[in-house]
């Protein structure tokens, strides 16, 4: 079972997550991410969820406080790369992310960054 | 049929979720479920294992191959000796939680499957079966 992996590349904290996380590992996501904030002082994080394959309910409230913790920080959190079977079975269970920003796939949340809008997600 | 038909996953410890998880995607993926949903069948098995073991502690949950008119399924069952649910519909709703959880797991199970049963005697336990029917 892999690990999160959390990078810095340019101004941003890529954070790379398995495909089947258990409790503590997700748990793991939080102190983690915040951790790389504080020492790394970067401008905001990339999620990388491409390859998760189950989002419940526990996986997607860490996810979501995850990003207001990092917005409280001063940074942004855009998630990138959810699987389509994933965003159907979050959407049907009533699941939702928030106001956190969101990308088809880490590429495109680049982009967004590179360009300094912070608007895609309906706010700044 | 080759395939194995049923199984049980113990639900004691936070990481036994992962494994009711991973035998219920292999268990939904053998019966010949699609992508979406093998994805619905083990989400809703996760909500479930994880009541599973916030509420009760500990608890076992069975999965078994079914069959109907010719249609096949899966059925999940989890089964405590845990406090029980002293009002079903309560819990049902959306967001009622007693506080250990989010109110999202039993709603949100029972809208991912085809079918959901609760048997709960406040005291005694708590038995919840879900099942999914393959489509065509």
């Amino acid at each position: 079972m892999s690990d999160i992996s959390v990078i810095r590349v340019r101004d941003l904290l890529m954070v790379t997550l398995p495909s089947d996380p258990d409790d503590a590992t997700v748990s793991a996501l939080q102190h983690q991410v915040l951790e790389a904030m504080q020492k790394r002082e970067p401008k905001g994080v990339v999620l990388d969820i491409s390859a998760v394959e189950t989002l419940d309910s526990f996986f997607a409230r860490t996810v979501a406080e995850t990003a207001q913790m990092v917005r409280l920080m001063g940074g942004r959190t855009i998630i990138a790369g959810m699987r389509p079977a994933v965003a159907i079975t979050a959407t049907q269970i009533g699941l939702t992310l928030g106001k956190i920003e969101t990308a088809l796939d880490v590429d495109r949340a680049l982009e967004m960054v590179a360009r300094g809008d912070g608007n895609i997600g309906g706010q700044k | 049929m080759t395939a194995v038909s049923q199984g049980e996953i113990q639900i004691a410890t936070e990481s036994d979720i992962l494994l009711a998880r991973r035998a219920v995607r292999e268990a939904a993926t053998q019966v010949g479920f699609g992508a979406t949903d093998v994805t619905r069948i083990v989400t809703a098995a996760s909500e479930l294992a994880r009541n599973t073991f916030l509420y009760a502690g500990r608890g076992t949950m069975h999965w078994t191959r079914c069959e109907l008119h010719g249609r096949e399924g899966l059925e999940l069952k989890f089964v405590d000796k845990g406090p029980g649910i002293p009002d079903i519909s309560l819990a049902l709703q959306e967001g009622y939680s007693t506080g250990k959880g989010l109110g999202m797991g039993l709603p949100g199970a029972k809208r991912l499957m085809d079918d959901m049963d609760i048997q709960s005697a406040p005291g005694h336990g708590t038995t919840i079966t879900v099942k999914k029917w393959r489509k065509t």
